[in-house]
């Protein structure tokens, strides 16, 4: 669709927003094609092609939000959904007693577009398949599978924002992703292996070294077989080494869900009023960041047309602030950070991640294995559920033991639990390097809004006091 | 738009597509046509978000032969719908064939509807603030021990419709009212979270929603921990044998798992899995649940469906081509995911329970707790029940929301224990089922339940 029709949609329900009464609106277009191709076992299991655009109008009246969408991209498709918005603003606006107005800042205009060096848009399915097909046989070489699976995602499109103040922002998405899953079923035990790694790049992303299809395969293969000979981890608290991605992980489900402002303003984090206090160890820096040299996903703008940024919400262990939108920054007299989404034109944004991941230490990757002396290496999991109170439970289904600080056998899948705000005091370092993920597969969840992709990584972390739990 | 409008459309607008996909030559089709409304109010402590809108789209499944291809598209544009006919037919024709794959359901046979509510379309966010307004007044949040309270109401009308090139051509509506309120509360340094909630296809009173969460969340304050490790009964209410029930029956019950091997039942048909006392139906065709429709999500009518019957495995769960590969029919269990706030048009047919039940035996909880001379009360949802190894059937969960029993008594609620123990040794280890089902939220229903042999640690 061309630019500048959707942008005149947009301006108009902007205009008519006001006439009908609006203190400010925000209107957004998202145009976005997915692809996923799911082979098991040789069969397609799954392959789609999903084109998802739509309209959303959020209007603000005396502080209150109303937001209404509309798949109808027409003058009457946008006018019926601004006055639904415009409607739900005002009829709501009785109830609201934590209003969260927002101060006027300097328009933006900006267009962004990502060179993708091999557009996902320009291959053919066939080319695609054929990256999965190399991918499960590299599998096969390495394994006698129960099952091999290989997954393709990509993700791309544009996005359109214009507001009140005149801003107006244009840019473009990109994920491409790529899994590989090996299952052994034998004796009643179940063996698994699993690789791959998504990036905010074209299909340049699998000629990079250790991104291949085969990569993934060979180690997804070996992975599997390896499992077969896993030992039970020490069970109890247990001295653990995250690797990036599971840090990431437990980084952004047990606390960056906690720092996120809508939850703070009302009170419901027990982080809430408590910036400036000593949180964590001095090995303890925490950042969500919109577009990091390290990769992970590209995000400039959020859903609010905030340009992001890198906010530091952990330094040294002290909690230097939250995320937010406009209005929790006002409220909260902070800066803005640029993490107001929504995961699709159908939802109003919300306070969400971007990119979040652990500081840098200072250790070498064998000075951390040295530090560490018994205990843990945690690889990679499979899921994992968080509590709004710090509680965590994750399943490493990727790890290893540590002993005399070297790095000897695979271990069975095991639970890792705990507190974060407790395990927070029991970092005892990290490592130099810091590696960023994102993808298309998995993805934040939050309000019903499940599967929005962020970027997760850190360095190498070492967690003391760790619960882990029994082989499964 | 009334209801009888809204399936008028839509059946015409997935006629109306199958013409196209026969103009084009294309050899089979398979279209999923999706309408849905809805309104969404959120007042968490005064803090007030709203959002309406109308969810349009389709999804497209082309057969040539064996080989299968999917496409979907937003809205209901001519243009952009015959673009996506061929973009399904494109990829249909490049991927390699799929043996299980026996055609689309090839004729218009339709079971019952659910609860339709005409009045739904015409409610809006008025009617969910006078709901929050009565949640809200029922309760007095000036208690100091109230961090948080919340409240929610929700409305929402759809329809979808199927038609196949074979001569399918049928459709369901549905309409649905929610309502909930949630309570943070704190009492010298112990943190407590409850809810309550009510789900259902048409309008319901809210009274007694907010305060039975509050006191719920209040009542769980000041618990002590429960110190060392011992294997106990475990007493679960009713809205937490749900999920914990869910997560032992996903695998287990599928007829995909079954066809791809990886279901460590798949050895079981018409052998004792469970304790004879314990029969578990899917029932897709109970009026007053989410779950019933006319038709599942490709076509076939719903029905219901014994899966364990006394204790012994009847049958698994299955879409038409999963019931085609294994030799079995299909059990009107093909779903598409993301109903209500998602884009089930965006899927393709996988398996997926509708509303599964636990057929009630006697005793209510309290009856139960009276009969355990030490054990857990189980009173929130744990965290971690996913983690369970699907294929040994393990598990160890976390749980904040327990209450220690002793002498049939509950003495005092605990801070956060671990339960361990099996899934399928839990099936064969119940101690009573109970005769006080609950709604849950959760694709199974079940009574306050109490099972032996798990392993208890802080």
């Amino acid at each position: 669709m061309e630019k500048d029709y959707v942008f005149d949609l947009l301006n108009k329900a902007v205009d008519q927003g006001h006439k009908l009464g609006a203190d400010f609106l925000e209107a957004r277009y998202d145009d976005l094609q997915l692809t996923t191709i799911n082979l098991t076992n040789d069969i397609i299991k799954q392959s789609s092609s999903i084109n998802r655009k739509g309209i959303g109008v959020m209007a603000y009246y005396q502080g209150t939000p109303g937001y209404s969408f509309t798949p109808e991209l027409s003058s009457e498709g946008v006018a019926e959904a601004t006055k639904k918005a415009v409607k739900l603003a005002k009829s709501t606006d009785i109830r609201n007693k934590l209003k969260l107005d927002f101060d006027k800042i300097k328009p933006i205009k900006d267009h962004i577009e990502v060179k993708a060096k091999k557009h996902p848009k320009d291959y053919e399915f066939d080319d695609k398949l054929a990256m999965l097909k190399r991918g499960v046989s590299a599998i096969k070489e390495q394994v006698d599978a129960t099952s091999t699976t290989g997954m393709y995602g990509e993700m791309y499109g544009e996005k359109f924002f214009i507001n009140s103040e005149g801003s107006e922002i244009y840019w473009v998405p990109m994920i491409v992703d790529m899994r590989m899953v090996a299952v052994l079923i034998s004796e009643g035990q179940q063996a698994m292996g699993a690789e791959g790694i998504g990036a905010s790049k074209g299909l340049e992303h699998f000629d990079e070294k250790g991104r291949s299809p085969e990569d993934f395969g060979t180690i997804a293969g070996k992975d599997c077989k390896d499992s077969l000979n896993a030992v039970a981890a020490p069970t109890g608290k247990t001295t653990t080494l995250v690797s990036p991605q599971m840090g990431g992980v437990v980084v952004h489900e047990s606390f960056g869900h906690l720092s996120e402002a809508d939850f703070v303003v009302t009170g419901q984090s027990p982080i809430a009023d408590r910036v400036g206090e000593q949180l964590g160890s001095e090995h303890v820096t925490i950042i969500d960041e919109g577009v990091p040299e390290q990769g992970g996903l590209f995000f400039p703008y959020d859903d609010q047309g905030t340009k992001t940024g890198k906010t530091v919400l952990v330094e040294d262990g002290i909690l230097k602030g939250y995320l937010h939108n406009r209005g929790t920054a006002k409220k909260m007299n902070s800066e803005l950070t640029g993490n107001c989404r929504a995961i699709n034109f159908l939802y109003n944004p919300i306070v969400r991640m971007k990119n979040t991941y652990f500081g840098a230490g200072n250790l070498t990757f064998e000075e951390a294995l040295e530090e560490v002396g018994t205990g843990i290496y945690a690889v990679d999991m499979s899921g994992g559920q968080v509590g709004l109170d710090g509680n965590f439970m994750f399943n490493c289904r990727k790890g290893y033991l540590i002993e005399n600080g070297e790095i000897t056998k695979p271990i069975k899948n095991s639970s890792l639990s705990g507190n974060i705000l407790e395990l927070l005091k029991y970092i005892k370092g990290a490592t130099k390097d810091i590696e960023i993920r994102t993808g298309y597969f998995g993805g934040c969840g939050k309000n019903g809004q499940n599967g929005l992709p962020v970027g997760l990584g850190g360095p190498n972390v070492i967690m003391d006091q760790v619960l882990v739990g029994g082989a499964q | 738009m009334s209801l009888d409008d809204l399936r008028n459309k839509i059946l015409n607008i997935a006629d109306t597509t199958i013409k196209h996909s026969r103009d084009l030559n294309i050899p089979s089709t398979e279209v999923f046509v999706l309408e849905q409304s809805t309104t969404n109010l959120t007042d968490n402590k005064g803090k007030v978000d709203s959002r309406d809108g109308l969810v349009q789209g389709i999804g497209i499944r082309v057969a040539v032969g064996k080989k299968l291809g999917f496409a979907s598209c937003t809205g209901f544009d001519e243009e952009t719908i015959k673009s996506t006919l061929k973009q399904a037919h494109s990829i249909a024709n490049v991927s390699p064939e799929n043996p299980m794959f026996n055609g689309f359901v090839a004729e218009t046979k339709m079971s019952k509807e659910g609860i339709l509510d005409p009045d739904i379309p015409h409610l809006d966010a008025d009617d969910l603030i006078e709901k929050c307004n009565i949640m809200n007044q029922e309760v007095d949040l000036s208690d100091r021990r109230i961090i948080s309270g919340s409240f929610g109401a929700n409305i929402a009308y759809q329809g979808f419709a199927i038609a196949t090139t074979e001569g399918c051509l049928a459709s369901s509506l549905q309409t649905t009212f929610g309502a909930n309120s949630y309570f943070v509360v704190t009492d010298a340094g112990d943190r407590k979270t409850a809810q309550d909630f009510v789900a259902a296809r048409k309008v319901e009173s809210v009274e007694g929603i907010a305060p039975k969460a509050l006191n719920k969340a209040i009542s769980s304050l000041g618990s002590k921990a429960f110190g060392g490790s011992e294997v106990l009964p475990t007493i679960w209410e009713p809205r937490e044998s749900a999920p914990f029930l869910a997560f032992a029956f996903f695998n287990v019950f599928s007829g995909s798992a079954y066809v791809e091997k990886s279901n460590p039942w798949k050895e079981k048909l018409n052998e004792k899995v469970a304790v004879k006392e314990l029969t578990v139906i899917d029932d897709g065709q109970k009026p007053d649940t989410e779950a019933c429709q006319s038709i599942d999500a490709e076509g076939t009518p719903k029905q219901t469906t014994a899966i364990i019957e006394d204790g012994v495995l009847k049958t698994f769960l299955f879409n038409k081509m999963y019931g085609d590969a294994a030799g079995f029919s299909t059990t009107g269990n093909a779903q598409r995911g993301g109903i209500f706030g998602g884009t089930p048009y965006e899927n393709i047919p996988v398996v997926g329970p509708n509303q599964m039940m636990i057929k009630e035996v006697a005793k209510n909880l309290e009856e139960q707790i009276s009969e355990i001379d030490k054990g857990i009360l189980i009173t929130g949802t744990p965290i971690g029940l996913f983690t369970a190894n699907p294929v040994t059937g393990d598990f160890s969960v976390t749980c904040n929301d327990t209450f220690l029993i002793e002498k049939g008594e509950k003495v005092h609620p605990l801070k956060s224990i671990s339960i361990a123990g099996n899934y399928f040794e839990t099936l064969n280890n119940i101690r009573f089922i109970g005769n006080d089902t609950e709604q849950s939220g959760w694709p199974i229903d079940a009574p306050s339940m109490t099972f032996l042999n798990h392993t208890i640690s802080d």
